[in-house]
């Protein structure tokens, strides 16, 4: 199995956040996570990323345990992810943004890096252009050397997933990437996942945006109160009655 | 546009270079040479605060306590065993690099201003250890007869030889210190004050950077320690208190924090400006905290934010004289 979430549980003091879930992902999918707010996930992206250590279950990538490792050793491991409200360095340029999501693959030591300046620049160079090519690539190339967060907001969404590519990842957590775009901006947001996964670069998508998420997802799973209530493709989930109850409510409710 | 106003900073830097280089021959008196003396020392410190303040978010305010262990160091190695300063100024780097690591431990648990009342904390700790370990340290008596350095036979032992000695080292640390920022490692500092979260989810070592600026911060104390040891011939724990490290901090909040011209700028604006405020005596501290205030308010990004003001102040005078032309103020704007 490539990517498997086991039993995973996350227990805030009285509060169970994620209860037992188990999902599957294969390589090379673009696999959807919905569910009404507040559902868990987001939680389930922060295990993933190993911000929290599961109070339950675990969860296994390319046959390995990740889910104790800490954050930096996930990320190194594989993984990479985009934040619902995004989180990009606002000291920092585009390009350089990029650059602190390449250095866990610098190959310079310590005292190098403070003493040998020819080898720190020839290996910034390589960064630098692999940079360049993953912001050409999500059509961002123009404002290498803007601040980054006096972009643009579609923009700026596009610059975070850059980053998150620039560490190179197997797998990419993306956490509403369309929240606070518009119709034009989702459209070709849509394009650029699919680029993504052309790279050979797994998708695992939390978002609201059910056009999106039904066009594009091969496999969704649909997450309510913690629990997972559904899995399956597009058309199967939209007829699912009890997904349609979880997000509308039971008719006899009334 | 852009290779003119980079001849314009080699010929500035080539000009300060020169300055700087014989300045020992064009000072008024040796009074003079000694207060800069004092200067590249305390550079030093703030140059190293800054490049773990400034750059990496982490509170060291130990500071003073970590150049006294640079000091006791290069004082002990010397004064007891007789270690040439060529052996001992590595060695006090080390020492205090080491210790401020384990300064550095509690930025696991706390950040910022916690951070920053924990460090002021160990560091009264290790002052208290330098007080009272008479036997070792000389205790409140300090230090004295520490001999200085000598090149080849040759003893550096005025105001006008430790100067080039001093001037070396603030040179080498100020290019070392923009090495460590400018690359990768200052990147990940920038990282982890930015943003800690997105910074671990980017694949920093978070731990391994915040200790990384802790011990690099003590690196720089340590360099400083050394020279002053040596440089002053006497030491005793009440400079490394708590209070020096406040004026590395005030240096570089006055220069510019994040900033490694900054540090340069704000020790020399605050240890020039003391000298000055000497003939209003005991009003000399309140002139001092006016100053700063002033600097805070008007200028939060420190004094070399006056660098940029004045780029701006050109740019528009320039735009004005060329009006129709082309309007400058509006190209630099619209990305």
């Amino acid at each position: 199995m490539f990517l498997e979430i086991d039993q995973l549980t996350m227990q805030f003091g009285g509060l169970v956040a994620v209860n037992n879930v188990s999902i599957n992902i294969k390589k090379g999918e673009i696999h959807g996570l919905i569910g009404p707010n507040g559902s868990g996930k987001t939680t389930i992206f922060n295990v993933l990323s190993g911000y929290y250590k599961p109070t339950g279950g675990k969860v296994s990538f390319e046959g390995r345990v990740i889910s104790d490792l800490p954050a930096h050793q996930i990320t190194a491991a594989g993984f990479a992810r985009t934040f619902q409200s995004m989180r990009l360095f606002k000291s920092m340029t585009v390009l350089e943004n990029l650059l602190v999501g390449m250095g866990h693959h610098a190959k310079v030591g310590l005292f190098q890096e403070i003493f040998d300046p020819v080898a720190v620049h020839r290996e910034e160079q390589k960064f630098i252009e692999k940079a360049m090519e993953l912001l050409d690539l999500l059509e961002v190339a123009d404002f290498a050397n803007e601040l980054a967060t006096s972009l643009p907001y579609g923009h700026q969404r596009r610059v975070e997933m850059a980053r998150a590519l620039a560490t190179d990842p197997k797998v990419i957590l993306l956490d509403e990437p369309a929240a606070g775009l518009n119709e034009i901006e989702t459209e070709s947001l849509r394009k650029t996942l699919t680029k993504i996964r052309d790279l050979g670069v797994t998708i695992f998508l939390v978002e609201h945006d059910m056009k999106l998420v039904m066009g594009i997802c091969e496999i969704i799973s649909v997450l309510d109160y913690g629990k997972k209530i559904a899995e399956g493709t597009g058309p199967a989930i939209r007829k699912n009655p009890v997904v349609i109850e979880a997000y509308l409510g039971k008719e006899d409710d009334q | 546009m852009k290779n003119k106003s980079s001849i314009l900073k080699w010929i500035f830097i080539g000009a300060v270079v020169c300055l700087l280089l014989v300045f020992p021959a064009i000072a008024k008196s040796r009074y003079q040479v000694h207060i800069v003396n004092n200067i590249g020392i305390w550079i030093l410190l703030s140059l190293g605060l800054n490049i773990a303040m400034g750059y990496g978010g982490q509170f060291n305010l130990a500071l003073g306590a970590l150049w006294g262990v640079g000091a006791y160091t290069a004082a002990l190695l010397q004064t007891r065993l007789g270690v040439p300063f060529w052996i001992n100024l590595p060695l006090s780097i080390i020492s205090a690099a080491i210790m401020a690591a384990f300064v550095g431990l509690p930025s696991f648990k706390v950040r910022s201003h916690y951070l920053a009342i924990v460090t002021i904390g160990l560091g009264e700790v290790i002052n208290l250890f330098l007080v009272n370990q008479d036997e070792l340290t000389g205790g409140a008596l300090g230090i004295n007869r520490i001999k200085p350095p000598s090149l080849f036979g040759f003893p550096i032992n005025t105001d006008e030889r430790f100067y080039y000695l001093i001037l070396i080292m603030v040179i080498l640390g100020y290019l070392i210190g923009r090495q460590i920022v400018s690359h990768r490692i200052g990147r990940a500092f920038r990282a982890l004050r930015d943003d800690f979260q997105a910074a671990r989810a980017m694949g920093v070592n978070t731990g391994y950077y915040q200790i990384l600026a802790f011990a690099i911060s003590g690196a720089y104390a340590g360099a400083a320690g050394a020279l002053f040891a040596q440089w002053n011939s006497y030491i005793s724990p009440d400079i490394f208190e708590f209070k020096s490290a406040l004026i590395v901090l005030t240096m570089i909040l006055v220069g510019g924090i994040g900033n490694l011209p900054g540090s340069v700028v704000g020790t020399v604006l605050l240890l020039v400006l003391n000298e000055y405020l000497r003939v209003f005596e005991r009003w000399q501290l309140v002139g001092y905290g006016i100053a700063i205030i002033v600097v805070v308010l008007f200028l939060p990004g420190g004094v070399v934010q006056l660098a940029g003001k004045f780029e701006d102040f050109r740019q528009r005078w320039l735009a004005r004289l060329t009006k129709g032309k082309s309007n400058v103020e509006e190209q630099r704007n619209v990305p």
